[in-house]
């Protein structure tokens, strides 16, 4: 009989973070259908579903869609199984707290997810216990975010500040949720729900509150390279490694989990440039043009650019691709956020070997989050100084030099522009646009148009992901959503 | 003062006469030879025998003073028309059966060259349906009497006794003496448990009794060759149709199709279908040695066979080693017996993309013919030699066959020893009646080293291995069989009683390993030593099945037939409450002809109805499917560290069960004309209820598996006819029959809710058919904006050019489905598109000899079912960057305002693609294959005096198949996207390997 010893609880939260390493979770699709649908991005794929996925034509069967459901769900099942059978458990009661606040917090990320790409979607929070369970309806929005933030709020009660101070079998574990991750976590979806106050207090938390344990890292791209990771500036991560540092054969795409799995992403040979990866997806010309409309205060090029693309700057010492002298026309741009171009040793992606952390949330985001949430509850001025952390770090001149006094409205401006360049290809900006109410704005669409053409094939209601046609035919209980 | 008089009733050709009847004239003594044709009767010198055997003519012999042994040859009548069918457990003249057996005789089987046993069955007998293809060492599908299940449906193959539960692909086909099928409750009810599908006895060759040694070599040389041509663009069409389609699309050009750009590609023009298929050849060499003394019989033979495929590459390629001693020795009481098959195989399978990337990809052979003509076969400048496409030019995610079949080594080397010991006890024998005991032991094992080599190359875009990695692993198969039998016979002088009883235990044990490495270096030496990231992994499952069967056969002054089967199983499968079935049958059978009262006309000779009705079981699962279990291999890392996470993954349902299926079976046997005419005619009916099968569950449910649950009930009914008609009177002699069979099949239910299990463009429903296509119905291309606006709401980017759907229907306030038109496209205009599985089977047989020459020809198809062709539509496509069909010529555009074939458009926003009826997407199955053609000359005897037989022949094997699919093969094995077999898609043509014409020399000669 399982679910009796603390051993297995615990290997039961492993099991949950696990079905993030899968293909339809961080290691390629949610990742690239989140960025590809933003406007920073487009689709340069003969694999008609991103493209389709990036201009918003997605037909109810595409096998991408179905993926991120899928493994969202894998999530959440193996939470609900370790939350529904480990407080049986007789066992440290920290530790217990510790594996249950994690289950939550996985769960509430999964259905973040969920609500962020579906809009609505069925509610499981038990295991199965029969075939009469096999077919949930779709919840109400409602009921998902409460559920959401429920689990946050329990994770947020339940987790450690850190794994160093504890003891038991995770001690010194990094990777786990966190107090500070639940928090973040809790406090982005109350802002996704335009909960000024309660966002701003969840911030204030991290950022001057007794979770301030976080920091900027002082160069950006320690954000993004095999090493550096789990750092001062991370609040949670998705845990890839090479088979180098932790072994394994056969590919972690999907399936029945094996001892033999690689713990890799495929996001890295996904964006790789031509002949180097699939160079599935291009970065816009408009992003490229938003990272050298800014100027360092040394009058260099922002930092941020040559970390998040590909481009040849020889005003930069930028001339190569993964060592090689730029083989393209000076013009062309590739992504090279959480590629590996530039690593030692690395000559193209195609060795599917990429073990480059995928970052949830970073201490960035917070300080923009935050500053968000201050702006929108009309305290504008107290903005500055958070948004000013973060283009400090890209040595970007004083905001409140530059653009002084600005009304709420154009702080929200700036605040959309910072956020574009510094979470540029990080998964963040459709969701931004969503919640924003770009796309039922009138000169806000015409300006997506302008950044990212494939929004002229948007029409309303696909901004979601269409629930998979697969499930509707399964599932007699489940509703499709705007985007079917 | 009484004796035993014993000894062997052969026919001309030296083969044992089964059922022979041996009986002293002018008294009620009498027997029936046994399986070698051995009999033992009581008689005192001056009694005169009388053997008989229809189909042959009477032998009378006097007994000599002090006489014990008499051995005779009967010579062969007009017809055969009362040969000796191998019935489960036993033995059964033909006109004595009761339930539906299907014979295919070894003539049958010696003329079509194969590896395969269950390819020999193709069109050979009303019901039995064989799907295969033509790649070397591959595994056909075998169906008896439609799908009875959603599970696993292959018939059970018995071997010499012996159940082997698994495809009987490496055994040899040339040890074959006869195979008889099973097809209804009655017949198949001994085997109970694992009968549902129909079971196909097979019986090895035997020595036969006091011949001297007789040598017998056969062996054929074949040139095997694709025949069939899918029509596919040359570059420049290509560039065109690409470049208009992205063009429609609002893409770019691929620079490569670009005639402006600078990396216009136009001195490549591959024809891949051209490059990719050589000419194979398959061969075969059979050394036999047989004979028997007094007591001993024996039967060694060694073979031979190599099939070399037709596709460029490392295989698919199949080389098999194979010997076989059959022996039995007699004394007394006592007889023993075994037959030991050692065989050795060698195969390259097809590779399968799986390798280098999950899903998605189409069979190697659809990959082959969908390549791009722009894409090289071969390049220097690549990793490993081979041509490939870029990103940056072609932009096509487009496989090069040629270079991926040669540079992965992939081998499924095969070991298999199958031995069967059986010992016989007469616990009694006098006048009339017999009692006898037997064990049966047999071991069943394959081992199996699977390796496969994938070294670093460089074939362009998406196919690119960049380090080089070797896997090698082993699987074992084993079957442990332990049955004890007790067989009752007695004859009443014109009633006729046997009684069987047994015990069964049978233990299968499945053994997986696998050893991985990578990062091998070149010269490469493919060992699991030389690489790094060593990696060992593997798993082990045992099943047990314990069984108890009894059978009682009755017959009464050869008039009327009745049989009784019961058979007991219990099954490890399932939890142990539910653990034990009972599988009864009962069938009766009335010989018109014997009656007096009917005088019937003198030209029937054999009149015979027959009918059967019980209960057979399906445990064909996997192991441990009832139990829920941990994965505690779930891997994660904290600080770059491995750590192993465990919970439950998969969804069990807890208490399945057997799976029953209720068989009806009614038959009639008919003969004119002392058997120059046969026809043989039997409807059936079955229920398959609690059918167990893997039924896709929402993924909202987290798990990854199906789990097998009892789903259903189902039905099949259909005729089976054969009809046949031989005359052997003159120097011209010949015989044609054919057979038909027909099949309906029903959903009853789908368990739980009933929901509708959907399949790739295709739906399984209560009250219709498996696997019916399903989609949206086409009515035509829009012409015009105008029409677009009139029109339901297909999607904002439909343009002119884009199909028409039928809106049909869509859903109340209550969400249920209605069948009101809601003037919007959507998933609710789905319907039925056509049946999956064909309606009716067919199979024609003509052999005719002319003095030392013989003919013979054999054609085999079906009908009544659309193929959905996975190759055609990807040939058709309007997106990417892969070679059209030519049909796609004659795509809408404004100039050519076709109604029929749609616009090219990247993207296809209107989603034409879909599953639906439109012109190709469903094409009609229809086909008929002429399997054999074969001419053949026998040396006349005597003129080469050391040889008692030399024949040569020449045959076509799979000469020309009338189909209009624009597909390979229309009997293909359906299989899912994940390139599995598949149950709920039986119209799904994932890509089939082509069926080569073979040329085939043969020679036969025995000494």
């Amino acid at each position: 009989n399982y679910w009796e010893t603390p051993e297995q609880a615990l290997a039961g939260a492993n099991a949950i973070y696990n079905s993030m390493l899968v293909d339809g979770a961080y290691m390629r699709i949610f990742p690239s259908l989140s960025d590809g649908r933003g406007d920073g991005v487009k689709a340069d794929s003969p694999w008609a579903d991103l493209v389709q996925v990036s201009n918003f034509t997605i037909p109810t069967t595409s096998a991408p869609v179905q993926w991120v459901w899928r493994d969202s769900y894998l999530m959440i099942g193996r939470a609900n199984q370790v939350l529904a059978n480990v407080p049986d458990i007789e066992m440290d009661a920290a530790l217990k707290d510790r594996i249950l606040g994690q289950a939550h917090f996985l769960r509430g990320l999964a259905y973040f997810n969920l609500a962020n790409n579906f809009k609505v979607v069925p509610l499981v929070t038990t295991p199965p216990a029969g075939t009469e369970d096999y077919n949930p309806e779709t919840a109400p929005e409602d009921a998902l975010w409460e559920l959401i933030r429920n689990d946050f709020r329990a994770a947020a009660d339940m987790l450690p500040v850190n794994y160093r101070d504890v003891s038991g079998p995770d001690a010194g574990d990094l990777g786990r949720a966190t107090k500070g991750a639940a928090t973040g976590f809790l406090a982005k979806a109350e802002l996704y729900r335009q909960n000024w106050q309660a966002a701003a207090d969840g911030f204030a938390q991290l950022v001057t509150g007794p979770l301030a344990v976080y920091s900027l890292m002082p160069d950006y791209r320690d954000n993004f390279l095999q090493v550096n990771e789990n750092n001062a500036e991370s609040l949670f991560e998705v845990q890839f490694a090479s088979p180098s540092e932790v072994g394994g054969a056969d590919m972690n795409w999907a399936g029945e989990p094996l001892a033999t799995w690689k713990q890799v992403s495929a996001q890295a040979v996904t964006y790789g440039a031509d002949e180097y990866g699939y160079s599935d997806f291009l970065p816009t010309q408009w992003l490229y043009d938003a990272y050298k409309s800014e100027r360092t205060v040394d009058g260099g090029v922002d930092p941020r650019l040559l970390t998040t693309l590909a481009s040849y700057e020889p005003e930069a010492n930028s001339t190569t691709i993964y060592g090689n002298e730029w083989p393209y026309a000076e013009d062309k741009i590739y992504p090279r956020k959480y590629t590996r171009d530039g690593f030692p040793g690395i000559a193209n992606e195609f060795d599917f070997n990429s073990g480059i952390n995928y970052r949830l949330m970073r201490y960035a985001d917070v300080l923009l989050m935050y500053a968000e949430a201050l702006n929108e509850l009309g305290r504008t001025e107290e903005a500055y100084g958070y948004i000013q952390q973060v283009r400090d770090r890209a040595k970007l001149p004083d905001l409140a030099e530059v653009h002084p006094n600005m009304t709420q409205g154009e702080m929200r401006e700036r605040i959309a522009h910072e956020r574009a360049l510094e979470l540029a290809l990080e998964g963040t900006r459709i969701n931004d646009i969503i919640r924003w109410g770009w796309l039922y704005d009138g000169d806000k669409l015409a300006e997506l148009q302008a950044h990212d053409a494939e929004f002229t094939s948007w029409s309303p209601g696909n901004e979601y992901l269409p629930v998979p046609q697969r499930e509707l035919d399964v599932n007699p209980n489940l509703s499709p959503n705007s985007a079917n | 003062q009484e004796s035993t008089v014993s000894g062997y009733v052969t026919s001309m050709d030296d083969e044992p006469l089964i059922g022979a009847t041996v009986s002293v004239k002018n008294t009620t003594t009498g027997t029936v030879t046994d399986v070698d044709g051995s009999y033992r009767i009581r008689a005192v010198p001056g009694d005169t025998l009388l053997y008989t055997y229809i189909g042959f003519l009477n032998e009378e012999r006097v007994v000599g003073p002090g006489e014990t042994r008499i051995n005779v040859l009967l010579t062969g009548d007009i017809a055969e028309l009362d040969e000796i069918v191998v019935v489960g457990y036993g033995t059964q003249r033909k006109s004595d059966l009761t339930g539906s057996v299907s014979v295919i005789s070894t003539e049958d089987i010696e003329k079509y060259a194969t590896n395969d046993v269950a390819q020999l069955l193709q069109g050979r007998a009303a019901g039995v349906n064989v799907n295969s293809d033509g790649e070397p060492g591959s595994i056909p599908r075998v169906r008896i009497r439609g799908v009875g299940t959603f599970g696993n449906a292959e018939p059970l193959y018995v071997i010499d006794g012996v159940p082997i539960g698994t495809t009987p692909r490496d055994f040899n086909p040339n040890d074959i003496a006869s195979v008889q099928i099973l097809k209804d409750a009655s017949a198949g009810a001994i085997y109970g448990s694992r009968a549902a599908n129909g079971v196909v006895i097979i019986t090895t060759k035997k020595g036969s009794r006091n011949t001297p040694l007789q040598i017998t070599y056969t062996a054929y040389y074949g040139l095997d060759q694709v025949w069939q041509d899918i029509p596919v663009l040359g570059r420049e069409q290509y560039q065109l149709l690409n470049n208009e389609s992205q063009l429609n699309g609002g893409e770019t050009v691929a620079p490569g199709n670009d005639p402006n750009d600078p990396l216009y590609i136009d001195n490549i023009d591959t024809d891949w279908q051209a490059e990719g298929f050589k000419n194979g050849n398959r061969m075969n060499h059979n050394l036999r040695f047989a004979g028997g003394g007094e007591n001993v019989t024996y039967n060694l033979s060694l073979d031979y066979f190599d099939n070399e495929g037709t596709l460029v590459g490392n295989g698919p390629d199949y080389t098999r080693y194979s010997v076989r001693a059959n022996t039995e020795a007699e004394k007394g009481i006592f007889k023993v017996g075994q037959s030991l098959y050692y065989s050795h195989s060698n195969e390259s399978p097809l590779t399968y993309e799986g390798l280098l990337l999950a899903g998605g990809r189409p069979s190697l052979i659809g990959d082959l013919v969908v390549a791009v003509p722009t894409m090289p076969v071969l390049d220097p400048n690549r990793r490993g030699g081979f041509g490939g496409t870029s990103s940056a030019v072609e932009r096509a995610i487009s496989l090069n066959v040629i270079g991926l079949n040669s540079l992965i080594d992939n081998r499924v080397e095969a070991d298999r020893i199958f031995a069967v010991t059986y010992g016989e006890l007469t616990l009694l024998e006098r006048a009339g009646t017999s009692l006898k005991y037997k064990l049966n032991l047999s071991y069943d094992r394959t081992f199996t080293r699977d390796f496969s080599f994938q070294p670093g190359f460089d074939l362009g875009f998406f196919f690119q291995k960049d380090i080089p990695a070797l896997t090698d692993g082993s699987r074992s198969f084993s079957t442990g069989l332990v049955e004890n039998t007790l067989n009752f016979e007695k004859d009443f002088g014109n009633q006729q009683l046997s009684v069987l009883v047994g015990q069964m235990y049978q233990q299968g044990n499945f053994l997986f390993r696998n050893g991985y490495t990578e990062q091998l270096t070149e010269p490469y030496f493919p060992v699991l030593n030389n690489g790094t990231n060593q990696t060992a992994s593997g798993f082990e499952t045992r099943n047990v099945l314990l069984s108890y069967l009894a059978r009682v056969n009755y017959s009464y002054d050869d008039r009327y037939l009745i049989t009784g089967t019961i058979r007991r199983d219990g099954s490890s499968r399932f939890a142990p409450e539910n653990r034990y079935g009972n599988f009864p049958s009962i069938a009766v059978g009335w010989k018109l002809h014997n009656e007096d009262f009917l005088n019937l006309p003198e030209a029937i000779a054999e009149l015979k109805l027959r009918g059967s009705y019980g209960k057979l079981g399906n445990q064909e699962i996997g192991d441990y499917l009832y139990t829920t279990s941990i994965n505690s291999n779930i891997v994660y890392n904290f600080n770059g560290e491995r750590v192993i996470g465990g919970l439950q993954t998969q969804i069990v349902s807890e208490d399945i069960k057997w799976e029953t299926k209720t068989t009806t079976n009614v038959g009639l046997d008919l003969a004119l004309f002392e058997g120059k005419v046969t026809f043989s005619g039997e409807y059936y009916s079955s229920e398959t209820s609690d059918i167990l099968v893997g039924v896709p569950i929402a993924e909202s449910n987290g798990a990854t598996n199906t789990p097998v649950v009892n789903a259903g009930i189902l039905r099949n009914n259909g005729l089976d006819f054969n009809l046949g008609y031989r005359d052997f009177s003159g120097p011209f002699n010949f015989e044609v029959s054919a057979n038909m069979a027909t099949l309906n099949n029903e959903v009853v239910a789908l368990g739980g809710n009933n929901e509708p299990i959907f399949g790739i463009g295709s739906i399984t429903e209560v009250g219709s058919e498996i696997g019916q296509h399903y989609g949206w119905d086409v009515v035509g291309v829009f012409q015009s904006q105008e029409e677009i606006d009139e029109h339901a709401f297909q999607d904002p980017g439909t343009a002119p050019g884009d199909l028409i759907f039928r809106d049909i229907g869509g859903v109340d306030e209550n969400g249920e489905r209605t069948n009101i038109p809601d003037g919007i496209i959507d998933a609710n205009d789905r319907t039925y598109l056509g049946s999956a599985i064909p309606s009716l089977y067919y199979g024609f047989n003509f052999y005719a000899t002319f003095k030392n020459f013989d003919f013979t020809t054999f054609a085999s198809g079906a009908t009544g079912y659309q193929i959905n062709s996975r190759l055609y539509r990807d040939l058709l496509h309007t997106q990417g960057y892969i070679n059209y069909h030519e049909d796609a010529l004659n795509r809408w555009t404004p100039d050519n305002p076709s109604n029929v074939y749609p616009r090219l458009v990247a993207g296809d926003p209107n989603q034409n693609a879909r599953d639906s009826n439109r012109e190709g997407w469903l094409q009609d199955g229809t086909h008929l294959r002429i399997n054999t053609v074969s001419l053949g000359y026998t040396l006349p005897q005597g003129i080469i005096e050391q040889l008692s037989k030399f024949r040569v022949y020449a045959t076509i094997q799979n000469l020309y198949t009338f189909q209009s699919y624009k597909g390979f093969n229309p009997d293909f094995i359906s299989r899912d996207l994940e390139n599995n077999p598949s149950i709920f898609e039986p119209g799904f043509d994932f890509g089939s390997f082509p069926k080569p014409r073979v040329y085939l020399l043969g020679l036969e000669v025995t000494f």
